[in-house]
């Protein structure tokens, strides 16, 4: 058992920077259609790909503060696991109850087969 | 005195060493070894768990921290004793005590006051029958366990039959950017006696200019005798970038009192459980919490007070007021056991948004099984009243004194029930520089 409390991508030892932007996640490393939690700068964010695109949310449910990595996702759209909660992930609205409140969403930008995150 | 020279991971070889370097009686060792195998059993909390799953701890990796050494860096003098004529002092400094006194006239009554760590192989009688004996289960998560095998330093207060100690002790405890903290507190009050301890934990300023950051595992355990008095108060003012756990429990015996304040201002994350069994009748206990969260802050407390007997009285009152993008949550129970008839309980928590994006969750619950009781709780979260705040700059105030006032007043009705002037001064003074000006 390891001592971390949590599993996701752990990106510190690439402190690469591009201004603002910092490094998330190897564009390779994430499939069309996929996620992936990522730590960026002491913040769990999700990564989504679909095609060529990619976007990056939170990783927290406005109503309860759920963790939407383990929530189904389909398109546009993720679910929190929780009370059944969908978020857009383009824009971070909350698209039906119980959240009424948009998560926190963060531009992509991907460069040389790497996909930076800028934190709001 | 048993000093941590190294610094000592938490892991199966930290654990040997951290063994090999401690003077401690056998009983001792077996109970830390109990819970080592405990906490290589359980598994970390998840948010599966009820009690975790608005506290998020993924970002937390043990392997970061270490039992730090102490150093030789100056420590601040700590607020709660400002002004204050104290009977006795102790400082620890990443566990390692630094200063450590106690006023003749009160050892001579047998008072005992100083490291835990050190006292527990002079007075093992005082200390074997209570040591996470009703008031700490180890079991209870990975935290509990990993504190009750790695405790180091901490605390001891013992106050023999009916002395009463007039003048307060304060303990100061300080953690250096990047350190581990796993003190336990034990305080033993005998019967009939009394006693005033002053708390606080804070972090030394980082040398590099950044938030200080850190791991603050704590154990706290109270047991005060039938007719006994205690006030305690417990301020946490650690760095924005500490994870901080604790398991607290009190025991208040027949005809007892227990007034505990709890000052929450510091930590990156905290998740504290607070408990408080009214055990014999005719037992009372006042708890005061105070919070103010900012920036990212999440502090989490779980409250339960338990009444056992019958004929007791609890009553809790958690005040937070939160800006930025901080959260609380707070989760309080009464439960009353089925021979507690004539049960008074009740538990209210207050939350003051500052701001747009700060969030605080109450969730109070009731557990009764006696058929002759008045409980009652209640909680209410809201914003700031623009049309005070308009009120109060049409006499001239900036919107920052405005808000300043606003926030004080809110904390007010907890603040008059702290009978102690220093802490009240202390923690009013912490908020009102903390408060920012929001649109
Ligand atoms: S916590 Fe996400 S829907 Fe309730």
């Amino acid at each position: 058992m390891g001592n971390s409390c949590g599993s996701y991508q752990r990106n510190n030892q690439r402190p690469k920077r591009m201004s603002e932007f910092i490094f998330a996640i190897n564009e390779a490393d994430l499939a069309d259609g996929g996620k992936s939690l990522v730590e960026v700068e002491d913040r769990l964010v999700l990564i989504f790909r679909i095609g060529e695109q990619f976007f990056c949310i939170d990783d927290v449910c406005t109503h309860d503060g759920g963790t939407l990595a383990d929530g189904n996702h389909e398109g546009y759209e993720v679910e929190c696991p929780r009370h059944g909660a969908r978020f857009d992930i383009r824009t971070g609205a909350a698209l039906c109850m119980p959240a009424f409140k948009p998560t926190q969403v963060h531009e992509c930008q991907v460069t040389e087969g790497k996909v930076f995150v800028k934190l709001s | 005195m048993t000093q941590v020279l190294e610094k000592i991971g938490f892991h199966e070889a930290g654990f040997e060493a951290l063994m090999d370097s401690l003077t401690q009686p056998e009983w001792l060792a077996e109970m830390r070894r109990d819970a080592w195998a405990k906490f290589n059993r359980l598994p970390w909390p998840s948010g599966r768990d009820e009690e975790w799953m608005r506290t998020d701890i993924r970002m937390f990796n043990l392997d970061k921290y270490a039992l730090g050494n102490g150093g030789t860096e100056a420590f601040p003098e700590g607020t709660l004793s400002e002004g204050v004529e104290l009977s006795g002092r102790l400082v620890t400094v990443d566990s390692v005590p630094r200063v450590s006194e106690l006023a003749p006239e009160w050892s001579k009554k047998g008072v005992l006051f100083g490291p835990l760590s050190q006292l527990v192989n002079e007075y093992p009688d005082v200390i074997r029958p209570h040591l996470m004996a009703r008031t700490y289960d180890s079991g209870v998560d990975r935290f509990a366990a990993l504190h009750a095998a790695f405790w180091s330093s901490g605390s001891l207060l013992y106050v023999p039959r009916n002395v009463v100690v007039n003048q307060p002790l304060h303990t100061l405890l300080a953690l250096s950017d990047g350190s581990a903290d796993l003190s336990h507190t034990l305080v033993i009050l005998e019967s009939g006696a009394e006693a005033t301890l002053l708390a606080e934990s804070c972090s030394l300023e980082n040398s590099s200019g950044g938030v200080p950051g850190g791991f603050h595992c704590g154990g706290i355990e109270m047991i005060v005798g039938p007719g006994a008095h205690l006030r305690y108060v417990n301020l946490q003012d650690l760095g924005h970038g500490v994870w901080q756990f604790g398991h607290q429990k009190a025991i208040v015996h027949q005809d007892a009192s227990l007034q505990w304040t709890v000052g929450a201002l510091g930590s990156r994350l905290s998740k504290v459980n607070q408990h408080v069994e009214l055990a014999g009748a005719g037992a009372t206990s006042q708890v005061n919490g105070v919070m103010f969260t900012e920036g990212k802050q999440h502090l989490s407390y779980h409250t339960l007070q338990r009444h056992a007997a019958p004929h007791c009285r609890s009553d809790f009152l958690y005040k937070a007021a939160l800006q930025d993008n901080s959260r609380t949550v707070w989760r309080g129970m009464i439960k009353v056991d089925p021979g507690a008839q004539k049960t008074d309980g009740y538990q209210r928590n207050d939350n003051l948004l500052l701001s747009e994006t700060a969030r605080a969750d109450s969730i109070p619950g009731l557990e009764i099984e006696a058929d002759d009781v008045r409980c009652t709780h209640g909680s209410t979260s809201g914003r700031v009243d623009e049309e005070l705040i308009f009120y109060a700059r049409a006499r001239g105030f900036t919107r920052k004194e405005a808000i300043q006032m606003i926030v004080t007043g809110f904390f007010q009705q907890v603040f008059d029930r702290i009978t102690i002037e220093s802490v009240r001064d202390a923690l009013g003074l912490s908020i009102s520089r903390r408060v920012r000006e929001y649109e």
